[in-house]
């Protein structure tokens, strides 16, 4: 789904992030995580699911009766409470849970008509000021606490925007009562707070349609315990699993799969994970027992196993292995971002020996397009970006930077080494090309949320102005990152562009950074991390690298083998692949944990990464479903299709077409031959790769490439000059195929090999002869054949 | 889907399950194709609902507000300028004498006197009159922000799936600031490409190039239903059923009739023609309205250069005349339809011009206080909503923002003021912010 552009979603947020994070959530959860440990029976699904119901029975009556009970809880007695209504602990937890703090409303940075609260709470005393003391004291009525504005407005007595959000008498509504009638004591430090919330259950397998209560229990910081179910908030990240209503009953419904739900309660959080297996008949059960009984006995890749184990979880049989031809141009297009042709695929296809597709995937890797395809996607990870720039002169930096790329993928420079080039970079950026990084990653915010999100898979962007409301990030952490970065200095370059280039990079004497806040100096940090012991002519970037690099590290490596699984499956284990979150768990922790330890093992070999995962079982089955797989959209029990890229589906139609593409490189065109993969930067005018969603590189996110469909798209490849003219040249495979004496039968079955690397079908042929045959115009029948199979879907994706 | 029944949002939360599932789920399970689907069906539902639309006259480089709408003949001569005022059909309200026709129309048409913003350079005005936020400048690091025009096509779609939802006659201006940006490019206008008042006005984008013919197409259209039959099911983030509904769509306008006929300026009535004037602006205008007639959502006309730094006179008599005829007969064309009330119609630029004449007899950039103009789709007539002080200079009362300015629109065409879409670091972005619709004028 990161794939596709940005969503409409018609709801007040409640915080910054709160889409991302249930797009983001879509992964699944942690069962079992230890590998060698026996599936726990609970697991094995049919046979014991009764059984986990019956198991759970007397928690889940107690439950209930909690619930019922405390739904008849006349309100009075909430009055005779012996502890006070404190603001911390239990004031702001129900403003939180009735959203008056949250980001659509009063927890907004300009607050809602008058009226600001911290966001989701984590500034009480902030809050406390807004309550108390601002809005010349109308919000409170110390004498007649039901008459104060914040309850007379919470329900909805007065107009309010937000309407009614509890009701005179409930629960919430005597807190903030009391709390008033109490004198609205203000927030003390020895107010206690939740130190951590824990989950019961906290993961569970579930059948589909059925209930699961979730009890939420707060440790506070005096030792005590709490109940907190009815305060906490709750978030399920697959709806179409699971819903969860406001009381944290969490119900399934009719699909199969992963699913998580965040509970959030006084700023920390804990996440349920559950399973949904497939339903299936014993018959099938047992058919699905053998097949992945043969695969596990096949396959003796680790990897494969920790696959397997997630698919007898679920009740899920992965696809068929996928054919040779169709293997061979996914490979092609995956690894060298190059279609096929047509002598490859038979000559692969022909191949009986036992280890083809391993040499093939070898094959690839040493190919000169694996450096190009890898290096265009590192160049929009680390913007790259030619936009801005109006001499050649200034923008030949760009070419120097892609080119360092593309040689040190080539000649497999080890990734710890590539980042610890970059990040630590330093001196004339013409003649040492990664300094260019520093070229767009110039400010604060880019420094921190480029290196969180490039190289250790998080986001980190809203801990710049508040506590990131789903993950353990707070301020401090961001300004601490921040203070690596706080020495980076920059002398000369070209000041007349949008953004100055060939400056000398190098490290400050000094450079302060700030807490917003609280105005303490940040010592610089790393992310979760120790503070670096640094004297002033220590490096703080070279402390950062090291600690990024560090084997115990586990940001760094997980984010590389995550991402480039997520380039061969369409999705990452973490999803999307640069949010991981303790409320984003992973599909397949163990999966993940085996990919980014043998990484680390082998020195951080990029290749090596790329052909564990291309030797993967999961990467060689078919996309189509299959009656136990197809809602998986999560284990990578079959192949997931995605579009070609702008590059590669402009560079795959030259190919077939036979006509390059004329880039117009500005001063000093681009050489003849040159391929959409090759280009120096973003900043070449073509508008077929602006329609199909070539990013502007100006984010780490690999989100910004989308292949979202859209109207100019089918109108670019149906009426296009440079489609027509590829179509139409004269020394093209068009102009050839008109100009051949083969007879149209045997042209359309080269045809369809070229095109869509796989033999026609009887009918196909048919189709085609006849129409070749039918028309009078011979050169423009074959030019409308070619193009009808380059508008398929089949041509358009890698499948 | 909910965003559109216009239906206002009391909770201000929002955050109802129901809600959730029928908004969010398209971000995680159902995919694209079932927004696609969803946005369809909605469509078809604001087919039957919701039959707004809007014009947009966008004076790129930014009108003079002193000698169009809001004229100071008291003032001394190097503000006043060169045109006097005349009455108009709405007692009290008087506008350049360069405005005649709409002076005769003026109690359909409504002012604010007082919008106000504060950047003074072309690009980032545009982006903040577009968008309603100040966005990027050379100085500044922000993102962009969708156009207003973006955000009516990816609230309410067409209102015929064969028409393009969003149009720019003859292309997106604003220095690139009428695009949709995080929205998706599925939202950007489509561009005419041609003067409509051009011999022989053919759209390019619609055409076929060089010797393709239509009969090709068509072959090509009956070959790609035969071959293009991958199992759609293997794809779940409904990019396939996207294209393919794209592609339907593209062939459609390329080959079929309804799209090729709205954009067919010359099935107009010659007489009409002339009464919108044989200009880029009277055509475009009428262009505009066969368009909506046909299922467009918000067609931008955007038409000439405003930047009147030098000789104002010279330049204003170019464009007054021809931008005045437009919008008249196009008010009285619509009301001769019955369709005055359902089409608004806006009259905007980047910003206004300095209240002062400078020394080369023109004008400077002045975002201040400035004048928009608001007419049609139910909102009042005949209106004139805050004002400037004596002179020009800043705003004496009711001050505008441009995002009150949308708010407007937006709420005219029954967009739910608390939409919001997710930007591209995923945070979710209200559409109007704190910008409130102009209550007197609704």
């Amino acid at each position: 789904m990161s794939r596709v552009a940005p969503q409409s979603f018609n709801r007040k947020p409640e915080a910054c992030a709160s889409v991302r994070s249930r797009r983001a959530h879509a992964a699944g959860l942690r069962l079992n995580d230890d590998a060698t440990a026996p599936a726990r029976s609970e697991y094995s699904v049919l046979s014991s699911q009764y059984r986990v119901h019956l198991r759970d029975l007397p928690q889940r009556l107690t439950l209930l009766g909690v619930m019922i009970l405390s739904l008849f809880l006349p309100s009075s007695t909430l009055a005779e409470q012996p502890t006070p209504i404190r603001f911390t602990t239990d004031v702001v937890p129900v403003l939180t849970k009735l959203g008056c703090n949250s980001g659509g409303c009063h927890g907004k940075a300009t607050g809602q008509n008058g009226f600001r609260l911290s966001l989701l709470g984590f500034e009480p005393d902030f809050d406390f000021r807004a309550i108390v003391k601002e809005g010349r004291g109308r919000r409170i009525a110390l004498t007649a606490p039901e008459r104060s504005l914040l309850l007379v407005k919470a329900t909805n007595q007065k107009p309010h925007g937000g309407g009614r959000r509890t009701e005179v008498g409930s629960e919430e509504y005597e807190v903030l009562r009391h709390w008033v009638a109490g004198g609205a004591i203000a927030p003390s430090p020895d107010d206690p707070v939740a130190e951590r919330i824990e989950l019961s259950p906290s993961e569970k397998v579930l059948g589909n349609r059925s209930n699961q209560a979730l009890l939420v229990t707060a440790h506070f910081s005096d030792g005590t315990t709490r109940d907190v179910t009815r305060r906490a908030i709750y978030e399920a990240n697959e709806p179409e699993i699971a819903s969860v209503e406001s009381n944290g009953i969490v119900a399934t419904h009719d699909k199969t799969g992963l699913f998580s739900v965040m509970v959030r309660f006084g700023g920390q959080i804990a996440t349920f994970h559950a399973a949904v297996p497939l339903q299936v008949t014993e018959e099938e059960r047992a058919s699905a027992e053998v097949e992945l009984t043969r695969l596990e006995q096949r396959r003796s890749s680790p990897f494969d196993r920790l696959l397997i184990r997630q698919w007898r979880r679920l009740g899920i049989t992965p696809s068929k292995l996928a054919d040779d031809a169709t293997f061979i141009r996914r490979a092609s297009v995956d690894i060298c971002g190059t279609l096929p042709t047509r002598e490859e695929v038979e000559a692969y296809v022909a191949d009986t020996s036992a280890d083809k597709r391993a040499r093939l995937i070898d094959r690839l890797l040493e190919r000169p397009e694996y450096a190009s395809n890898f290096a265009l996607k590192w160049a929009d990870i680390l913007q790259n970006r030619g936009s801005g720039y109006s001499t050649s002169k200034q923008r030949a930096g760009t070419a120097l930077f892609a080119g360092w790329i593309r040689d040190s993928l080539a000649e497999n420079k080890p990734y710890d080494q590539f980042v610890s080039e970059i990040i630590t970079a330093s001196g004339k950026q013409n003649e040492n090309p990664p300094a260019i990084w520093y070229r767009q990653v110039r400010t604060q915010p880019d420094y921190v949320e480029s290196v969180a999100q490039a190289f250790l898979g998080v986001r980190i962007q809203c801990a710049q102005c508040h506590h990131h409301p789903f993950d353990r990030w707070s301020q401090a952490d961001y300004y601490g990152l921040a203070a690596v970065f706080a020495r980076v200095g920059r002398k000369g370059g070209f000041a007349d562009a949008e953004v100055p280039t060939n400056e000398v990079i190098y490290v400050k004497d000094k450079g302060d950074v700030l807490h917003p806040r609280n105005g303490k100096l940040m010592r610089p940090k790393a992310l979760g991390g120790p503070e670096f012991e640094l004297t002033r002519y220590d490096d703080p970037r070279r402390s950062l690298a090291h600690w990024m690099m560090a084997s115990d590290n586990s940001f760094f490596a997980r984010t590389m083998v995550n991402r480039t699984w997520a380039h061969f499956h369409g999705r990452g284990i973490i999803h999307p692949i640069d949010d991981a979150r303790d409320s984003n768990p992973p599909s397949n922790p163990a999966l993940l944990d085996a990919l980014a330890a043998d990484f680390i093992a082998s020195g951080y070999d990029i290749k090596h990464l790329v052909r564990v995962i291309c030797n993967s079982h999961s990467y060689g089955l078919e996309a189509a479903p299959n009656k136990l797989n197809r809602n998986d959209s999560q284990t990578f029990a079959r192949f997931y299709p995605r579009r070609l890229s702008a590059e590669v589906l402009l560079d795959g139609i030259s190919q077939v077409l036979d006509v390059p593409t004329q880039f117009a490189g500005g001063p000093g065109a681009l050489p003849a031959g040159t391929r959409a993969i090759e280009l120096p930067d973003e900043n070449v005018p073509v508008s077929f790769l602006d329609v199909f969603g070539r990013p502007a590189r100006t984010s780490a996110c690999e989100c910004e490439r989308v292949d979202a469909p859209s109207l100019a798209q089918a109108l670019t490849l149906i009426s296009s000059a440079e489609i027509q003219r590829k179509l139409t040249a004269d020394n093209g495979y068009a102009a050839r195929l008109a100009a051949s004496e083969r007879t149209h039968a045997d042209n359309a079955k080269e045809i369809f090999v070229r095109l869509l690397g796989r033999a026609a079908s009887k009918e196909e042929l048919k189709t085609a002869t006849e129409f070749l045959e039918s028309e009078e115009d011979r050169a423009e029948a074959y030019r409308s054949l070619l193009w009808s199979l380059l508008a398929t879907n089949e041509f358009m994706f890698n499948h | 889907m909910l965003r559109l029944n216009g239906s206002t949002f009391k909770n201000c939360d929002g955050v109802t399950r129901r809600n959730f599932l029928q908004l969010g789920a398209p971000l995680l399970g159902l995919g694209l194709a079932d927004l696609l689907r969803s946005d369809s069906h909605a469509a078809t539902a604001a087919q039957s609902k919701n039959k707004k639309s809007t014009i947009v006259f966008w004076t790129h480089g930014g009108m003079s507000q002193q000698d169009t709408y809001d004229m100071k003949p008291d003032a001394p001569a190097e503000y006043r300028g060169m045109f006097t005022p005349v009455e108009t059909s709405v007692p009290g309200t008087a506008v350049s004498e360069r405005f005649p026709l709409q002076a005769k129309i003026m109690h359909h048409l409504s002012q604010v006197r007082s919008v106000h913003h504060e950047n003074g350079i072309h690009a980032p005005s545009a982006h903040w009159m577009q968008t309603g936020y100040f966005g990027p400048t050379l100085a500044r690091i922000a993102q962009q922000s969708p156009s207003f025009g973006s955000v009516i096509s990816r609230s309410l779609g067409a209102r015929q799936p064969q028409m393009p939802a969003y149009v720019a006659v003859p292309k997106a201006e604003a220095f690139g600031y009428q695009r949709a940006h995080y929205l998706g490019k599925a939202y950007n206008p489509f561009d005419v490409g041609a003067d409509p008042n051009g011999k022989d006005f053919k759209v390019p984008n619609l055409s076929l190039p060089g010797d393709l013919k239509l009969k090709s197409v068509n072959s090509r259209r009956k070959l790609l239903a035969k071959f293009d039959t991958i199992r759609r099911d293997i794809d779940k983030n409904g990019v396939m059923e996207g294209l393919d509904t794209f592609k339907a769509q593209a062939l459609e306008m390329v080959a079929g009739d309804h799209v090729r006929e709205a954009f067919d300026i010359s099935q107009e009535d010659p007489n009409l023609r002339d009464k919108y004037g044989r200009h880029q602006y009277g055509q475009s205008a009428l262009l505009a309205r066969r368009l909506v007639e046909a299922g467009t959502r918000c067609v931008t006309v955007n038409t000439g250069y405003w930047d009147h730094h030098d000789n104002i006179e010279s330049g204003l008599e170019q464009h007054l005349p021809p931008l005045d005829r437009a919008i008249w007969a196009l008010v009285e064309d619509l009301a001769d339809r019955n369709m005055l009330d359902d089409v608004v119609i806006y009259c905007a630029g980047e910003f206004g011009r300095t209240p002062l004449i400078n020394g080369h007899a023109g004008r400077d950039h002045w975002s201040n206080c400035f004048t928009v103009m608001l007419a049609g789709g139910g909102i009042k007539g005949g209106r004139v909503v805050g004002a400037s002080e004596k002179w020009g200079g800043g705003v004496k009362e009711r001050l505008a923002t441009p995002l009150d300015i949308l708010a407007t629109i937006y709420h005219t065409l029954g967009i739910p003021l608390d939409t919001y879409y997710e930007d591209s670091t995923g945070k979710p972005s209200s559409i109007v912010d704190s910008g409130r619709p102009i209550r007197e004028l609704l």
